[in-house]
């Protein structure tokens, strides 16, 4: 891990770029595509390394395919945008040029759920990681503080596979000390111990989480919180062990539940046999086109703490 | 190859294609036949680089059959070029033969899975663009389906090449008129053609695209390394050429010829190659 890379005060994508640029200073064959997202760390890239920097017009499609021949040529790409863009503009280019060839193109959608609040539908993502998840042999990781932004970004030019990898827009206060190797290594770790039930998250949800873990303990319910890193693949055998203490489960995301996180994690457990009691918690069944920031939003869609904590401890008593 | 050695290759490649697809039940021969003459060229004309022996020699030319379901039209050269053991041609979508029904970068010769339309223009942009920043002599020539310039992605794509004066891409538009249900200018109107692609910054020919006279002139222009950006070779031509029964006609994309269809087709085709 570069040193360089600024900690800890500093906005996920920005992080990541910077470790990207790092490296890319150093290896001519690493190629990063924007689709006109910019980014403080950006300006850097484009002034130092023009050559290894391609603006793809805000042409979600060509940048896809156009990664894929880059990737084909032999370059370690990133394809970067907000998340809605770069997942579901672009969706069958990433599935036919990039998935079905097995190209290692790292896709980076920038400001997952409700990140680009205020900014409604069009710039919401709450369905990527249900679309992203039904692609055949891609690896999803979903950035929850600045640690796992930098490792995800190592992991990305050192080991090239196909991944999206989704990025809050807000600055995720940290979780993980430096070079902690638990979620890499396992891709769904308990960060905060708790008794009889856990809360599992992802992203900006883990950080909700904890707020709701505080609702409770008022309540007298103590839950530990887990980490979800990678949501594909899961490993049935880490999920077992880490669920092992907790008889009841809640998941909580800012995502529609069809196929969301909270959904993966479902599955898994099915497959693993773990057999226990589910709430899933994520955004209501529809688009909400009000504004009053992030926290109203997640409000009305039932993902904010009180909300959350509400549903928790209904499930709970 | 000189023409007249251009044109038998092209009456044979007409009437490989049509077989392969009587043999299998599979397969498009109509758009595959349209641009016979274009495939021909490239292989047999000198206009493209490619390594039987190694068919992912870095230095080698790239060819995107971006009308995948075209993509057949390339086995029988890449069987009798020596890309794959003679014999192969029969064993089209066998699962033990390694010419599949639609074309992936696992056969040799193959450098993209199409089939689904606006894809070849932009990894071939990709391939292009690394060849260009890394200071490779690297040419890639892609043959679209006019159908496929309803596709936005193809626009974006030549946008993009024309900004960064990719003058070792070659984009040929395989005009035939037809997709599957109507002609294209029933359906929804493609013309005009060539000053779409001028507009949008190709140094564009146009040609018939079933004349091989017209096609070696054009490649040669194309690769002539006087154009300082990208090319465009609308070639007009005729979907099922070679076929009386299949020419222009829409509703020939995927259907299956009978018996009788199928002596009249070879009596036509072995006319031709005589």
């Amino acid at each position: 891990m570069s040193d360089k890379a600024e900690k800890p005060k500093i906005l996920p994508r920005d992080a990541f770029i910077d470790e990207v640029f790092l490296a890319a200073k150093k290896n001519p064959n690493i190629y990063f595509i924007t689709i006109d997202l910019g980014a403080k760390a950006l300006d850097r890239f484009r002034v130092e390394l023009p050559n290894q920097l391609i603006h793809a017009g805000i042409s979600e499609q060509n940048a896809m395919d156009v990664a894929a021949g880059l990737a084909q040529s032999g370059k370690i790409v990133y394809a970067y945008a907000m998340a809605p863009f770069v997942t579901l503009r672009c969706y069958e280019q990433i599935k036919v040029a990039i998935a079905s060839m097995f190209l290692p193109v790292t896709i980076i959608g920038n400001g997952v759920g409700y990140s680009y609040n205020d900014a409604g539908p069009t710039h919401y993502a709450t369905e990527d990681l249900s679309c992203m998840r039904a692609l055949g042999g891609i690896e999803i990781l979903t950035a929850s503080d600045t640690e796992t932004v930098l490792q995800t970004a190592h992991l990305t030019y050192t080991k090239p596979a196909l991944r999206y990898v989704r990025l809050d827009r807000a600055f995720l206060p940290d979780i993980y000390p430096s070079g902690d190797k638990r979620f890499m290594q396992d891709g769904i770790v308990e960060i905060e111990s708790g008794k009889d039930a856990c809360i599992i998250a992802s992203g900006i949800a883990t950080h909700i989480a904890k707020d709701v873990k505080k609702i409770l303990a008022e309540q007298g319910h103590n839950v530990a919180i887990i980490d979800a890193f990678r949501i594909k693949p899961i490993d049935g055998a880490v999920l077992k062990r880490v669920l092992n203490p907790y008889s009841k489960i809640i998941t909580l995301e800012e995502h529609f539940l069809s196929g969301g996180m909270g959904g993966a994690i479902v599955e898994a457990m099915a497959d693993a046999q773990i057999l226990k009691p589910v709430k899933r918690i994520g955004v209501r069944d529809q688009y909400f086109l009000e504004n009053g920031g992030r926290g109203y939003i997640q409000g009305l869609a039932g993902v904010d703490a009180k909300s959350a904590a509400k549903t928790a401890a209904e499930f709970l008593k | 190859m000189n023409l007249t050695e251009l044109k038998k290759k092209c009456a044979w490649l007409r009437r490989e294609a049509f077989e392969m697809v009587v043999r299998s039940k599979k397969g498009h021969y109509p758009s595959s036949s349209s641009c016979v003459e274009m495939v021909v060229a490239l292989f047999y004309g000198g206009f493209m680089k490619y390594n039987a022996q190694n068919p992912k020699d870095p230095a080698r030319d790239r060819i995107f059959i971006s009308k995948g379901h075209a993509g057949m039209v390339l086995y029988p050269i890449l069987e009798d070029l020596g890309f794959v053991p003679k014999g192969e041609l029969l064993k089209f979508t066998k699962p033990d033969g390694k010419f599949r029904f639609y074309p992936d970068p696992t056969i040799p010769g193959i450098e993209a899975i199409t089939g689904s339309l606006g894809h070849g223009m932009g990894i071939a942009a990709g391939h292009c663009l690394a060849a260009k920043r890394d200071g490779k002599n690297i040419r890639s020539f892609v043959i679209i389906g006019d159908g496929e310039c309803y596709e936005g992605s193809t626009w974006e794509t030549a946008m993009f090449a024309a900004h960064h004066h990719l003058d070792n891409y070659v984009v040929v538009i395989d005009r035939n008129q037809c997709i599957i249900m109507d002609h294209t200018e029933k359906c929804v109107k493609l013309d005009p053609m060539a000053e779409k692609w001028k507009a949008f910054g190709f140094h564009t020919i146009e040609i018939n695209g079933n004349s091989i006279e017209e096609v070696t002139k054009a490649l040669a222009e194309a690769t002539s390394g006087k154009i300082k950006g990208p090319v465009a070779i609308v070639a007009n031509t005729v979907k099922g050429k070679g076929v009386s029964y299949m020419e222009n006609r829409p509703d020939w994309h995927n259907k299956m010829p009978n018996d009788e269809q199928i002596a009249t087709a070879r009596k036509e085709l072995e006319a031709v190659a005589a």
